[in-house]
């Protein structure tokens, strides 16, 4: 007896749960956002003496826009990806039933009139499966690079943390956006694994 | 699946059903089709399990393209939720059915197809050869519900008026009346809603000249038995799982 397998994730289901994945991860980056935008008029209330932490709090600002921005783009890419999903499922259920009442029906009269609807079912099927495809490699490449946006999120976070600590009045503060950009950036980056996830079951399904 | 030509005489009306490869758990149903010369109408095509063996059935009698029109008398699934599939079977078709249910029945899928409302008050389709009617039978028992009426064939397609529950290799039509009634009893008293629908229908097709009732579930009625089941209909209290 070989090893129990888990059970292999419906393809609609795994796509709608990457959407899902992506929405929880909206709200966490609209806070850093946020916290960004304070940041910025930290350092510019700061005035000379915040001028060390304007790069600082530009990039988190930039980050999280940019972040935005990518939540967005994959949340939009896994709807229509699940759309095409679904088209395709449509199709190939009638190719395959159409096919079925040809094989069953050869004596019968007009069997010939349904080779149309045939065809034109099998073009919609195979024009699905090659949108399909296009589709998985945008969202893989919307998810490769929301994956690099994380990463240097978490680089600014480590650098941010760094310059505060030479800084006086609003270190608190700052350390405080980073530590919460450091965060956000953890949670986004298990969000996107979890995502990766889901995207492999539905590639092992075609 | 069973195909069964009730009326010739210059059109034809073909009733589909009693189909053997039926999975048991669904509810038997009657399929029926029109044809006038080069154009056909489909009537309660059924649902999505019985639409390959009922498309095969039809391509004994019918050129796809020859299909023009479908009817469904209204929403529930085994009236028409094989409707995405014929969408794509039947691109250019024209569906009719109440004005009620369009947006409901386009969640089945209608991307081709034409949806053509049927008014509350009925209207007439004519086919070329022939012209029939869609008969109001509102609350009986969809809220907006159709029955079709060929005045040429002297038939009435009765949607869920008349059905009875059983078995699937069941004889076409009634034989014995009284031996019949238990078999529709419950089904009446339950799905149909309304009293006072219920007596508006039998006024309005006791105005019509019928050999043949012929429902979605059942057996066919022929002769004095359409007579023998509207006074039945007429005399039964419907509606009971009110208290």
């Amino acid at each position: 007896m070989g090893a129990p397998t888990e059970p292999v994730e419906d393809k609609l289901v795994a796509l709608a749960s990457i959407a899902a994945e992506l929405h929880s991860v909206m709200g966490v980056v609209w806070s850093v956002s946020l916290a960004g935008k304070n940041a910025k008029v930290i350092s510019a209330q700061a005035g000379d003496k915040g001028l060390g932490f304007r790069p600082i709090t530009e990039s988190i600002d930039e980050i999280s826009q940019q972040a935005i921005r990518g939540v967005d783009d994959i949340s939009s890419e896994a709807l229509r990806l699940s759309k095409i999903a679904v088209h395709e499922q449509r199709s190939i259920d009638a190719y395959q039933r159409f096919n079925s009442v040809i094989k069953k029906n050869v004596d019968a009269k007009y069997i010939k009139t349904i080779l149309p609807a045939v065809n034109k079912v099998e073009q919609s099927m195979r024009a699905s499966i090659s949108e399909f495809k296009k589709s998985m490699n945008n969202l893989t490449l919307l998810l490769e690079t929301m994956d690099q946006c994380m990463l240097t999120a978490r680089a600014v976070a480590s650098v941010s943390r760094i310059v505060t600590s030479s800084g006086q009045e609003y270190r608190d503060k700052l350390t405080v956006v980073s530590n919460d950009l450091d965060k956000a950036a953890r949670y986004i980056k298990q969000r996107l694994l979890n995502s990766y996830r889901h995207l492999n079951n539905v590639n092992a399904q075609r | 699946m069973k195909a069964t030509t009730i009326y010739d005489k210059g059109h034809q009306w073909i009733m589909f059903g009693r189909d053997p490869e039926k999975p048991e758990s669904i509810i038997d149903t009657n399929q029926y089709m029109i044809v006038a010369g080069n154009r056909a109408l489909l009537m309660d095509p059924g649902g999505i399990e019985v639409f390959a063996p009922m498309l095969g059935a039809i391509l004994h009698h019918a050129k796809v393209d020859e299909i023009t029109d479908i009817f469904a008398s209204h929403q529930d699934p085994d009236i028409i939720s094989s409707l995405g599939l014929w969408d794509q079977a039947l691109p250019h078709a024209k569906l009719h059915s109440p004005w009620l249910w369009e947006g409901f029945l386009r969640h089945f899928g209608m991307n081709n197809i034409e949806y053509v409302g049927i008014p509350d008050e009925g209207n007439e389709l004519n086919l070329g050869e022939v012209d029939v009617r869609f008969i109001p039978a509102h609350y009986l028992h969809s809220s907006g519900n159709f029955h079709v009426y060929d005045p040429k064939a002297k038939i009435l397609m009765s949607g869920d008026v008349g059905a009875a529950l059983e078995a699937s290799e069941a004889p076409l039509f009634v034989e014995d009346f009284d031996e019949h009634i238990p078999k529709m009893e419950m089904f009446h008293k339950r799905w149909m809603p309304s009293n006072r629908a219920k007596n508006d229908w039998v006024k309005r097709v006791r105005t019509l000249d019928i050999e043949y009732m012929a429902p979605q579930h059942g057996r066919i009625f022929k002769g004095e038995n359409v007579a023998r089941f509207i006074d039945w209909f007429e005399a039964l209290e419907v509606g009971v799982a009110i208290p």
